[in-house]
């Protein structure tokens, strides 16, 4: 009973300290109430709605869904080429990553830069270039058979993301200390018995959370399969038809559910993973003399092996940039600019309105995304864990089942949001910026973990409270994390379709839809010429934040976080 | 000259839930006379830190309460509270220039620049610290970064300035001169200080004060000197410089001292705990500079040298019993003594007035 007692004394000192910053307190209630109403509540409404039937709580839906073949197919398909998708793409990634990190190879920036382009790059562009290449009048129709199915969509995720992998790798091999492999050299051991009894077991994790990043990123594929499923349908272009074509929102709910299940799973199995990397040892950068001098036989299939993809890349780039100038794609090659004067006749205000949504979004996704890292982080406060489990949630949704959840949650007043949302620009924004939020503020967590608490306990002490001490202390310090998230933000706005479709209107509307709309139509010219531009965009604001950061940073650059 | 400026009542504070509970200061009460440096001293663990983070307001009490010139600090937040800190780790802000660094405070309490300057101006003076002012932090050596630390808490003119290990990341020929500048500059200003240190040297020879924490607890308050010559128990002697601790049985009391009976020889030493009677077991607590060997004779503790170290000022013994304790001894001007090698048998003469007795513990 004492023990009792004395926690909940303390309990009330932190609430009486908690009252004397009401900023800290205000906004902790703001930011909580923001996260339940585009977060929490368009999910739940995705469950409540897969889960009634005439208005009754009733299993009906799934169980009509997993009766029919009609529905039951998706499923599969889904799980068929995330399974392949994700081992294809994490053995790229991984023989990338290895080049990267463990051969003398030439250029590695340029092979860098060619592996983690698609990332940036709008996600449906490669399924645009494989039409352009494999299609019915591509330059090598009927090479690979059919494009419309798995063969098709299983070449251009693997393009798309195994960057993904590669990225997730590249750290996993970074982090296994040289000194390992040649202290196992030392013992005798040949290279490729070192690969296989030393770097292998310790890249095991990181390998496994690599495939399974894939994997959900192939599931919440939208762009691609909409463009390139053909018969093979998957349950995110399922999900959307049913509403859309078929205004069926209990059945599309239903197929999101099912597509939420597996990805969640696999998300929370890739975080248990990484949690776990118990035996990844970071003793420092991998500058080992071993990398020197490494076998023939190992270095030219690697090289090979990496030449041949970045190759495979640059052609379905290329691809595009080619098909952009052209009258007509297959009949008539004729260079010409119509494209472009067409595709802005058409997608001018598409863009404009993309521009602009981005804009006022990246700020504050920016600012929103390291306050609510600095409270996670930093401060003690009742709900902490709810706030970061559901701040990161977004991040494990598909963007699919995120797009049916607003418009289920925002097509009518409701008591936690008065008034409807739909059709405004409004409903973009909060969408963009609550699905943007988990990567800011994963960054934001890595970079505040990395000060040291007593910087800001000093701040503290010296006079300042938590909302200033943020200001003048945190925020400085986090500013390289900062502009990159802005950076990523901007990017990922500008590129997003597959929840975006969902609450785009008339009056509203996004770049990324209008391709879709072009493809639709069979305008390849004009879809390569916007993808082109959108692409151009991207790339300009990737270069001014990245300018501006280099002026800036040239002061804090070696800020030399006193760990 | 209040005594006592900074007061803790019953102060405790406990981690973790009910189950797995561990609680790292146990109501402990201490008061700290104005302008007096006071140190907690203990080994890791002992809760100094943990106090000292709750009279900065880091750590909320789980019961009792900070006094600060009379005022209660519960209620009060870090940064509402009249103390200022120096870190272990130094933490300045890396993103601001050691001018900017120190200004912070002032500037956070909306003093003019005019002031700002001047304060600080005077505060780099008086540390040593002149034309760094436009340097960054990382452009400083360990020793120089922990003056801008110092300075910065300095400059806000605490109530009370709180020092958590300060010297332990500087080499130690600095952290010699740093601790005897910080000694000189505390009695200079004559401002109340808590310092938590595990280094029984730094604490000796920097506090008017000592409070030895152990386990949530603390053993003991006293001057540097009362501590040593009278800890109040085996682990205070123990942690303090080096002891031998010898099991004896009193013989008779008498006004003044006390009459041992170990290992068949009478040793005498000065009566400090009035509580000890006849027939009692006690601990002698004998520093090793406080026994010395000669011949044997009838009279003397009988021993044989198993170990002895030459060092030109002292000469180190290890000398072992006819019970097989082992103890050891320090002989200051070794040449003006006889000088005994391995295997040698001698005769331990006690100095009785530096010996204390200790009651013997459960």
């Amino acid at each position: 009973m004492k023990h009792q007692g004395r926690s909940t004394i303390q309990r009330i000192n932190e609430i009486k300290k908690l009252i004397q910053e009401p900023f800290l307190l205000i906004s902790i209630l703001v930011i909580f109430y923001l996260l339940i109403l585009f977060v929490i509540f368009p999910i739940y409404q995705v469950f409540k709605t897969s889960l009634s039937y005439d208005g009754h709580f009733s299993l009906k839906n799934y169980s009509d869904v997993l009766r029919q073949s009609y529905y039951i197919k998706p499923l599969f398909n889904s799980m068929i080429l995330g399974v392949l998708v994700a081992t294809i793409g994490t053995l790229v990634g991984f023989v990338f990553a290895y080049a990267i990190t463990r051969t003398p190879m030439k250029a590695k920036g340029a092979f860098r830069l060619i592996a983690t382009f698609p990332m940036v790059s709008p996600p449906f562009v490669v399924a645009l270039a494989c039409i352009l290449l494999f299609g019915r009048s591509g330059i090598f129709a009927g090479a690979i058979g059919n494009i419309y199915g798995l063969t098709g969509l299983t070449i251009v995720e693997v393009i798309a993301y195994a960057p993904t992998a590669f990225l997730a790798l590249v750290g996993v091999l970074q982090a296994i200390d040289p000194a390992l492999e040649e202290a196992a050299m030392d013992c005798g051991a040949s290279r490729i018995k070192i690969f296989k009894t030393i770097i292998l077991p310790l890249a095991t994790p990181g390998i496994v959370s690599a495939w399974l990043l894939v994997f959900i990123q192939s599931l919440a594929d939208f762009g691609n399969p909409m463009i390139l499923s053909g018969d093979f349908s998957v349950l995110s272009v399922q999900a959307y038809l049913q509403i859309t074509g078929m205004y069926d929102l209990a059945r599309g709910s239903t197929l999101a559910i099912l597509l939420l299940v597996p990805t969640v799973v696999a998300f929370y199995l890739q975080k248990y993973l990484l949690s776990k990397k118990s035996y990844v040892t970071v003793t420092g950068k991998p500058t080992s003399a071993t990398i020197k001098n490494l076998e023939w036989y190992i270095k030219y299939p690697v090289y090979a092996f990496c030449m041949l993809f970045a190759l495979i890349v640059l052609l379905f780039y290329s691809m595009v940039v080619w098909g952009s100038f052209q009258k007509l794609w297959g009949v008539d090659s004729t260079l010409t600019l119509r494209n472009y004067v067409q595709m802005w006749r058409v997608g001018k205000n598409y863009i404009i309105d993309s521009l602009y949504i981005s804009a006022i979004i990246t700020p504050i996704t920016g600012i929103l995304s390291m306050f609510i890292a600095y409270l996670i982080t930093r401060k003690q406060f009742f709900g902490r864990n709810a706030m970061e489990f559901s701040s990161m949630l977004t991040f494990a949704v598909p963007g699919t089942v995120v797009g049916i959840g607003y418009i289920l949650a925002f097509n009518t007043p409701s008591p936690l949001m008065p008034i409807t949302l739909t059709g405004t620009g409004f409903i973009i924004m909060a969408l963009l910026v609550f699905r943007n939020l988990p990567v800011g503020i994963r960054n934001g967590v890595a970079a505040i973990e990395q000060i040291d608490p007593s910087i800001e306990e000093a701040s503290i002490d010296l006079g300042a409270d938590s909302g200033l001490t943020f200001r003048k202390i945190t925020l400085p310090m986090i500013t390289p994390a900062f502009f990159s998230g802005l950076a990523n933000c901007f990017v990922r706005s500008m590129t997003a379709i597959s929840a975006i479709i969902f609450v785009v209107s008339g009056r509203w509307n996004f770049i990324t839809v209008a391709v879709l709309g072009f493809v639709d139509n069979s305008q390849y010219a004009q879809a390569a010429a916007m993808s082109l531009l959108l692409i151009a965009i991207v790339l300009l604001a990737l270069g001014l934040i990245k300018f501006v950061t280099d002026k800036m940073g040239r002061g804090m650059q070696s800020t030399s976080i006193i760990e | 000259m209040k005594e006592a400026y900074l007061e803790l009542k019953d102060l405790t504070k406990s981690f973790g839930n009910d189950a797995d509970k561990v609680v790292a200061v146990d109501h402990i009460n201490l008061q700290v006379k104005e302008g007096d440096l006071v140190t907690l001293l203990g080994p890791s663990g002992c809760g100094k830190t943990t106090t000292l983070r709750m009279i900065a307001g880091f750590h909320t009490p789980t019961g009792g309460d900070v006094y600060i010139d009379g005022v209660s600090m519960n209620q009060i937040p870090p940064n509402k509270r009249p103390t200022a800190m120096v870190f272990q780790n130094y933490a300045l802000f890396p993103h601001m220039t050691v001018f900017e660094n120190i200004a912070y405070g002032l500037r956070i309490r909306k003093e003019s620049n005019d002031e700002v300057k001047r304060k600080v101006e005077d505060i780099m003076r008086l540390i040593g610290l002149e034309n760094l002012g436009d340097r960054q932090p990382r452009q400083l050596s360990g020793g120089q970064q922990q003056r801008v630390s110092l300075a910065r808490a300095l400059v806000m003119e605490p109530k009370v300035l709180l020092f958590d290990e300060p010297l332990s990341n500087l080499d130690a020929k600095l952290r010699v001169s740093t601790r005897l500048e910080i000694r000189k500059l505390q009695q200079r200003v004559g401002i109340t200080s808590v310092y938590v240190t595990h280094d029984q040297e730094e604490a000796m020879t920097l506090s008017d004060k000592v409070v030895i924490m152990d386990r949530g607890l603390i053993q003991q308050v006293g001057s540097p000197a009362e501590i040593y010559s009278h800890p109040v128990n085996r682990f205070v002697a123990g942690f303090i410089g080096k002891a031998n601790f010898l099991q004896a049985v009193v013989d008779s009391v008498e006004s003044a001292q006390l009459v041992l009976q170990f290992l068949g020889k009478k040793i005498v030493a000065p009566r400090w705990n009035k509580e000890i009677k006849t027939g009692d077991e006690v601990l002698i607590v004998a520093r090793p500079e406080s026994i010395l060997p000669e011949h044997p004779n009838e009279e003397l503790v009988e021993g044989v040298v198993v170990n002895s170290v030459y060092f030109g000022s002292q000469m180190l013994y290890e000398v072992e019993l006819l019970d097989h304790t082992v103890l050891q001894i320090e002989v200051a001007d070794p040449q003006y003594h006889p000088i005994f090698t391995q295997g040698h048998k001698v005769g331990l003469a006690f100095k009785d007035r530096s010996l204390h007795v200790l009651p013997m513990e459960k």
